[in-house]
């Protein structure tokens, strides 16, 4: 007969055995095995030319550029721990010799003991907000959060993310930094941005979910221009600018039947910026004898919607795509909310994606030419229309590196 | 004269489509890949109007081909991950499964080796390098020497998801194939290795029973352990379409799971589709 303190601790041992065999299986949700590499290259070469009413021939803008010059690194430690590096090497007007480097990802993945399918990701990650994670750049342009200014398509951060059971669809939970890939230093973190996505695939050709996110104060992204007295001598305005109670939020849905699929997305985006300012008190001389500090603010509400069609012909050689795209843009004043017109606008065009080649299993371009023409209408009265076309080679390819 | 021309036009395009062949894609696993080639060509004989493509490049290869809707099949030695279906549903294809062969993975010792049996956990620590010498198992002092497949094998994970479950030891040698790693098991008396039961009736090696409580060990030679479930390794072998599967696809499935095609998968060395499978397999093909 075995002493009940003893079967206690014989059912403890099996129940901790159990565990650590539980977590030591949580299964792999990576496409790589673990001491593989992955090499990974995307070379974007565009030619770019903007204009007012298809002027082509006087543009306003005509370039060639560089858009996307990443090299990624991935390696699979263990079954469990995976790691991704993503250089951008771009190139751009802003800089003095016409290109410049950015870190675009620089992540730690581990994979959740008994959670399967799901990962803790920590190090500068996709944002997962909106259609920017998942854009894959089926339109050469931006999606629209990143268009906007939203949010960036990449940020620091820690994200709970993975794959609901039964392709029931994905889910991500995460606290950002909430300031962009490009921005890091001593302001960094005054609040975090928390986030939330659910996409949900419940059956065959029908995507629908939504992204929310929330971040209650920013870093000072913006330099007052009023800042000092104003001219009368009553006013003097403080430097930091910063918004508080970033609140986004966007449901989407996404139909696939045979070669034709249409998404859409509506986002809504509001924050406060905060205004500081010394009321200044002078005497009868004009000179400033007291002041007392004030604080101002103003609320900016901005929402849109997207809607890109996709057909998908000759064997997915030719894809034909159309877009439309709305933005609109309120800025208190007073006790209203008026629209901007001059930051509101309507985007609309269409384009077509020829592939040369695909990469192994058919989903991802190795060869391909886009080309796209946008036109956007700002809703100012009497506006002209400014016409974008786009005509872009793409060189993608990635190699599996097994173990040596 | 016109109409004569027209009709001729007609017959001839109707006897043209006729006479062309059909190709069906079939792509993905590497563990399939010479069955359903052989698969293939019996049913080609059969339908000489159907030309059945099959390539290999491993599961992930075909399953994301069918997420892509970029082949008719996808072979798969592994279920498709959840991952997959939410992204093949995303884009319009709703992969169905079939299973048509089962495999019942073997552990193989070399021939003069006395060992007979092993559990699960045994096993595991053995490939994890915890138990390195024969004599802590009931074979003689002599040093373990790990054989296995190499990370791109859908073999090599399902042993490790299995068995193993946590990191091979960094010891183990990884073989490019099934073949090797028996010439190599053979060759060496503390040899342990894993391979389709296709490959383990093989003189100079011995193919050791398992068990998953210590008590009851079954055999991966015995087809009632392995169609009954009790043999611990014994894993479907997939097939998957976009939706149910028609046409010439769901027909080629049909000669795979008919007597002609079982008895192929049997001459193979795999065992046929149990009961159960076979059931499901005909709600979808209906």
């Amino acid at each position: 007969m075995i002493p009940s303190n003893m079967k206690g601790q014989n059912r403890m041992k099996r129940t901790v055995i159990a565990l650590l065999l539980a977590i030591l299986a949580a299964g792999s949700v990576y496409a790589i095995d673990p001491g593989q590499s992955e090499l990974e290259y995307n070379g974007w070469f565009r030619y770019m030319n903007q204009s007012t009413k298809l002027d082509i021939t006087n543009p306003t803008a005509s370039r060639s550029l560089i858009e996307r010059n990443y090299w990624r690194a991935s390696h699979q430690w263990t079954s469990q721990l995976f790691s991704k590096l993503t250089l951008d090497f771009l190139s751009s007007s802003s800089y003095a010799d016409g290109a410049s480097v950015r870190i675009k990802e620089a992540y730690m993945d581990m994979a959740l003991p008994m959670v399967k399918d799901f990962v803790l990701t920590a190090g500068m990650q996709k944002h997962y907000f909106s259609e920017i994670y998942s854009w894959d750049y089926t339109h050469p342009d931006k999606s629209l959060a990143d268009a906007q200014g939203v949010c960036a398509s990449a940020d620091y951060g820690v994200t709970v993310n993975g794959f609901l059971p039964k392709g029931l669809g994905e889910l991500q939970l995460g606290a950002y930094n909430g300031e962009g890939y490009k921005v890091t230093g001593a302001k960094n973190s005054i609040a975090p941005e928390l986030l939330a996505n659910l996409r949900l695939t419940p059956f065959a050709g029908v995507q629908v979910g939504a992204s929310v996110f929330s971040k209650a104060k920013e870093i000072a992204p913006y330099a007052n221009n009023k800042k000092g007295r104003n001219s009368d001598n009553t006013k003097f305005e403080l430097g930091d600018t910063a918004n508080m109670d970033r609140f986004a939020f966007s449901p989407m849905a996404k139909v696939a039947i045979g070669p034709v699929s249409l998404t859409g997305e509506y986002i809504m985006f509001d924050y406060t910026r905060k205004f500081s300012y010394y009321s200044l008190t002078k005497d009868s001389s004009g000179n400033v004898v007291d002041s007392t500090l004030k604080e101002n603010s103003k609320d900016y509400a901005q929402s849109g919607i997207d809607l890109l069609p996709v057909v998908s012909l000759m064997s997915r050689k030719l894809e034909v795509f159309g877009r439309f795209s709305t933005w609109e843009r309120k800025e208190q004043s007073g006790d209203s909310m008026p629209v901007n017109l001059a930051k509101s606008l309507t985007r609309y065009g269409a384009g077509f994606n020829w592939y040369f080649l695909r990469r192994a299993g058919g989903a991802k371009p190795a060869a391909m030419f886009q080309f796209a023409w946008v036109r956007e209408q700002p809703r100012t009265e009497g506006a002209d229309p400014v016409d974008t076309f786009m005509a872009q080679f793409r060189f993608e390819w990635n190699h599996v590196l097994s173990a040596l | 004269m016109k109409k004569l021309i027209t009709i001729a036009a007609i017959a001839a395009l109707a006897l043209g489509t006729t006479l062309v062949a059909r190709e069906l894609m079939v792509k993905g696993s590497d563990t399939l890949l010479n069955l359903v080639q052989n698969l293939a060509e019996a049913f080609s004989a059969a339908q000489p109007d159907v030309t059945v493509s099959v390539t290999g490049g491993g599961s992930g290869v075909g399953i994301n081909a069918i997420m892509s809707n970029e082949t008719d099949i996808a072979d798969a030695s592994r279920s498709i991950k959840s991952k997959e279906i939410s992204t093949a549903r995303a884009n319009g294809v709703n992969p169905t499964e079939y299973v048509i062969a089962i495999d019942g993975v073997c552990i193989i010792a070399n021939a003069s080796n006395p060992v007979e049996k092993l559990t699960i956990e045994q096993l595991g620590q053995i490939y994890q390098g915890k138990i390195a010498n024969w004599n802590a198992v009931g074979g003689p002092n002599k040093k373990v020497s790990l054989y296995g497949r190499q990370p791109s094998s859908g073999t090599f994970v399902y042993v490790r998801d299995e068995a193993v479950k946590a990191e091979y030891a960094a010891s183990m040698r990884q073989m490019n194939g099934n073949a090797q790693i028996v010439e190599g098991v053979k060759a060496d008396e503390g040899g342990i290795g894993y391979v389709g039961v296709g490959y383990a009736r093989e003189a100079g090696i011995k193919v050791l029973s398992l068990s998953k409580d210590g008590t009851n060990y079954y055999s991966p030679l015995d087809k009632a352990s392995v169609d009954a479930g009790t043999y611990p390794l014994a894993r479907p072998l997939f097939q998957y379409t976009n939706g149910k599967a028609k046409g010439d696809a769901k027909t080629f499935i049909e000669f795979e799971l008919s007597a002609a095609g079982q008895k192929i998968v049997a001459d193979q060395g795999f065992y046929p589709v149990t009961e159960g499978f076979q059931a499901k397999n005909e709600a979808k093909l209906q």
